[in-house]
């Protein structure tokens, strides 16, 4: 399972009252698990549809007209969407395009949330104002794994004294994730681990207050109803019947809640904010543009999910809090091996995190490359054009790209960039060029 | 001297009031020199919330500071004159000058004077255009509000700007909503140049634009200023923009200067601890070097640190530098709960008391000792820890006083951080309480 998502001859297009915009055409992607794939390009270049389409956002008058979107290798993330654009290209149905997005929604609910999650430009519009930032968090959980939830606090009840302490003896002897899991599964203690683990990464506490709250992990007292409640989610994947009764799913809610708050608290103190058990119960307007983000990228990342789709994450921010925001990023990779599309308009901000970059125009890739080699060995025109209108401290000089990016109802013949393009020749205005790899891993679709 | 502003303060009264019965007070701005020299871009950076954007307005007269002077078109013998009264606080006579040169008590055809000589180019083209006029109204509209040229002489102007800014004559006859965010931008830039001024305040000209179309607009300002000679202010906070495009650099944090000087010292070659990590941290720089991450955000404006604000977040800041015993009780606090656990009782207490000294209670002198020699490369607040005294409260932490940095002059620059005052200024041994 190492390809986390493959993205082959993608195709978005949007019904406009002025003529069908073609967003996408023929976006081709491949994402291994573990790296950070950045996208950059200028605005209109489609890198925003590019994401909304892997996690089925697309509004109604949007349709996928071909394409595939395979998420670890398992399934197709946009084939009702595909199956239903087919054939159909230049008619647009309303009432065809809602049912089609209603169906998406059904077919991409358990995926959303928990297995791709994506974060948005600004902090303040995608929190919402009259929850609690903890409640915005528990509830990502309770939705998508209430299971884990019940089992991380069953698993605080039925622990006795000596379980805790064999497993701070077991993390003293350096034991890795592995050996705690195991240890947790063989004494039916499932839920334990992450709690113990996310206790013992924390670098701001000192070796034996991290001991003492591990060791505080064992006997929790529960009520009786309680128990009930946690033994029956814990049993099945979904909460079970009874429980959809008002008022008794209310309070088998609230018991579930009151866990996502803990869990929260965790996720809080892993992405180094301050005081995480006051910032779960404040609300969204009480935080700083930097901490809305953290608690944006914690719910995101609350599930564990596999791919975590970030648009424009710092492009809001200061420069400072920015630093602080990717350096977070760089850091949850190494520890989750989570896949991460990056999408900025920035290259020197995706120059920091990305292992590769791929720089879109008019809605297809055209250089694919290692970071690196980007910026050291640029080979498409537009891309070498985007790298030298970056101002940089060093003050070298820059310079624009003349013109502006084209009227996607009118998509130009042959190469989209050759009305910009200074080595235009003949075949580009004809013919549009294919991908090609010129070294190892780095695809250019020019025929320079 | 084009332009300079002395001692610049702006506060805006917020609703409610303090403990006390005093309004409470946003200082977004707080004593701000600056200087402009004919035809010389002067960059100012900063965080949101820095101040940034007040500042551009109160040097153009469209706020009006809560104390403090801007003069524009100042001889430099007489700004000097002025700053020495102010020294000697002989304020009469600079009083005199401040009445004879200040922005602010202009009026009549003197301001309209200014007004002409001075323009303003908004951040966002898209809501600094008016939607319902075309282009010709908008550039025409300073033309001949001011009384530059009569109505008459105007549209030729406006089609010459056009030309000037690099946009076909046929646009005139658009509406904004016709353009392209690039095209705003140049048409809020000819616009701005409209009356051919001395003095332009660039606020953000780019930060709504593409990289592609940032790198036109800032070669178009670039050969602007050249041409005609403009003396600019640019407010971004983009550093990599600063360094491309300004001359001098001023760099600002909760409403204060922290650092100035000509660009190649304060961008290269940052001193103040604040600047040092605001530069480290711009992405993709070409020598990439290490990253100093500063924790925390900006602070409350209303309530800004005392001494030196950057302070909390800084990481070499020492013991006068504003540490108060609130923030260095709930550090020990925090330390005593988390990491040394293991050390101290569970009884132990971290208060302040009347003195502005922070007490332990249940905790012996040497255990405090020891924390202290720990952890005091470590916190940074637990440097201002002067001396310990046993108490009948328990043990007594003593603070040093807290000063506020002033502009010390390093170099080719000024610097506002006691790291870097000169010998004779240092805040010495004295200044702990008695």
């Amino acid at each position: 399972m190492d390809q986390t998502l493959k993205i082959s001859d993608l195709n978005v297009q949007f019904y406009t009252r002025r003529g069908i915009y073609r967003a996408l055409n023929g976006v081709d992607l491949s994402l291994k698990q573990g790296e950070i794939f950045g996208i950059a390009g200028e605005s209109g270049c489609g890198k925003t549809t590019m994401g909304l389409t892997i996690i089925g956002l697309l509004p109604v008058n949007a349709a996928v007209t071909d394409g595939q979107a395979m998420f670890c290798g398992e399934r197709d993330l946009i084939a009702s969407f595909t199956k239903a654009g087919a054939g159909e290209t230049d008619k647009f149905n309303l009432r065809k395009s809602e049912a089609v997005v209603k169906k998406v929604n059904k077919e991409l609910a358990d995926v959303r949330g928990s297995r791709i999650s994506m974060v948005f430009q600004d902090p303040m519009t995608s929190l919402n104002p009259v929850l609690q930032v903890g409640f915005q968090i528990a509830e990502t959980v309770l939705t998508h794994q209430p299971r884990s939830l019940a089992e991380r606090k069953l698993a605080r009840a039925r622990a006795t004294p000596e379980d805790t302490e064999q497993i701070v003896n077991l993390l003293k002897e350096g034991a890795d994730e592995q050996a705690i899991t195991k240890y947790a599964e063989s004494k039916g203690l499932q839920g334990i681990e992450t709690q113990v683990l996310n206790v013992w990464r924390r670098n701001d506490l000192g070796e034996a207050k991290k001991e003492k709250i591990i060791l505080s992990l064992h006997s929790e007292k529960l009520g009786s109803f309680e128990k009930i409640v946690l033994e029956s989610v814990e049993k099945g994947t979904s909460m079970p019947g009874w429980m959809k009764i008002p008022g008794i799913s209310r309070a088998a809610k609230n018991v579930l809640l009151k866990e996502g708050y803990t869990k929260a608290i965790e996720l809080l103190s892993m992405l180094e904010v301050p005081n995480p058990d006051k910032v779960v119960r404040m609300y969204p307007h009480e935080l700083s543009g930097g901490m809305r983000q953290r608690i944006v990228i914690a719910i995101a990342l609350a599930n564990n999910p596999d791919l975590v789709i970030l648009d424009e994450p710092t492009s809001a921010l200061d420069v400072t809090v920015q630093a602080q925001i990717l350096e977070l990023t760089r850091h949850l990779k190494q520890r989750f091996n989570t896949s991460f599309i990056f999408i900025s308009h920035d290259l020197s901000v995706l120059s920091e995190v990305c292992d590769r970059i791929g720089i879109m125009y008019a809605g297809t890739m055209v250089e694919v490359a290692p970071t690196d080699e980007i910026f050291n060995n640029p080979i498409h025109p537009y891309t070498r054009m985007l790298t030298r209108a970056i101002p940089r401290i060093e003050g070298s000089e820059i310079q624009g790209v003349g013109g502006t990016v084209p009227d996607m109802r009118k998509v130009p013949l042959g190469c989209t960039f050759n009305p910009r393009c200074p080595d235009a020749t003949e075949q580009c205005r004809t013919k549009k060029p294919e991908m090609v790899e010129v070294e190892g891993g780095h695809f250019v679709a020019c025929y320079t | 001297m084009l332009l300079a502003s002395r001692q610049l303060v702006k506060h805006f009264p917020l609703k409610g009031s303090s403990a006390f019965g005093n309004p409470l007070m946003l200082k977004a701005v707080d004593g701000v020199n600056i200087e402009v020299r004919e035809g010389e871009i002067v960059g100012v950076v900063g965080e949101s919330g820095s101040g940034k954007t007040t500042l551009g307005r109160l040097l153009l007269g469209l706020l009006k500071p809560t104390s403090g002077q801007v003069f524009f078109d100042i001889p430099d013998n007489v700004l000097e004159e002025y700053d020495n009264y102010v020294a000697n606080k002989d304020l009469k006579k600079a009083a005199d000058i401040e009445k004879e040169y200040s922005i602010f008590n202009k009026r009549g055809d003197m301001q309209k004077d200014i007004r002409k000589k001075t323009n303003i180019v908004f951040q966002d083209p898209y809501s600094s255009l008016d939607p319902r006029l075309n282009i010709l109204d908008i550039i025409t509209e300073p033309i001949t509000s001011t009384g530059y040229l009569s109505s008459n002489e105007a549209p030729k102007r406006c089609f010459e700007l056009l030309d000037e800014v690099g946009l076909p004559r046929d646009f005139a006859y658009r509406y904004p909503h016709e353009l392209s965010g690039g095209q705003k931008q140049r048409v809020a830039l000819a616009r701005g140049i409209a009356t051919l001024p001395k003095f332009l305040v660039l606020d953000e000209p780019t930060s709504a634009l593409d990289v592609s179309v940032q790198a036109q607009v800032l070669a178009l300002l670039r050969r602007i200023r050249t041409t005609h000679n403009i003396g600019m202010v640019l407010i971004t906070h983009n550093i990599a923009v600063i360094s491309y495009m300004a001359d001098q650099v001023n760099v600002m944090y909760a409403g204060k200067i922290v650092e100035t000087g000509p660009k190649r010292e304060v961008i290269l070659n940052p001193i103040h601890p604040y600047n040092v990590a605001l530069i480290s941290a711009v992405p993709g720089k070409i020598v990439k070097g290490t990253k100093i991450i500063l924790k925390g955000d900006t602070p409350n404006l209303v309530e800004p640190p005392p001494g030196c604000s950057f302070h909390p977040r800084c990481p070499e800041s020492f013991n006068v530098c504003g540490w108060t015993s609130g923030e260095v009780a709930s550090d020990l606090k925090y330390l005593i709960e988390n990491k040394y656990a293991d050390m101290f009782k569970a009884e132990t207490i971290v208060s302040t008391n009347a003195n502005g000294n922070v007490i332990i209670r249940n905790a012996s002198i040497d255990q405090v000792k020891d924390l202290l020699t720990l952890e005091k490369d470590k916190t940074r607040s637990l440097t201002a820890v002067d001396r310990l005294s046993e108490s009948a409260e328990g043990v007594e932490l003593w603070l040093w006083l807290h000063q506020a940095p002033e502009m010390y002059q390093y170099a080719d620059r000024l610097v506002s951080c006691f790291l870097y005052a000169p010998q004779d200024e240092k805040p010495s041994s004295q200044t702990t309480k008695p």
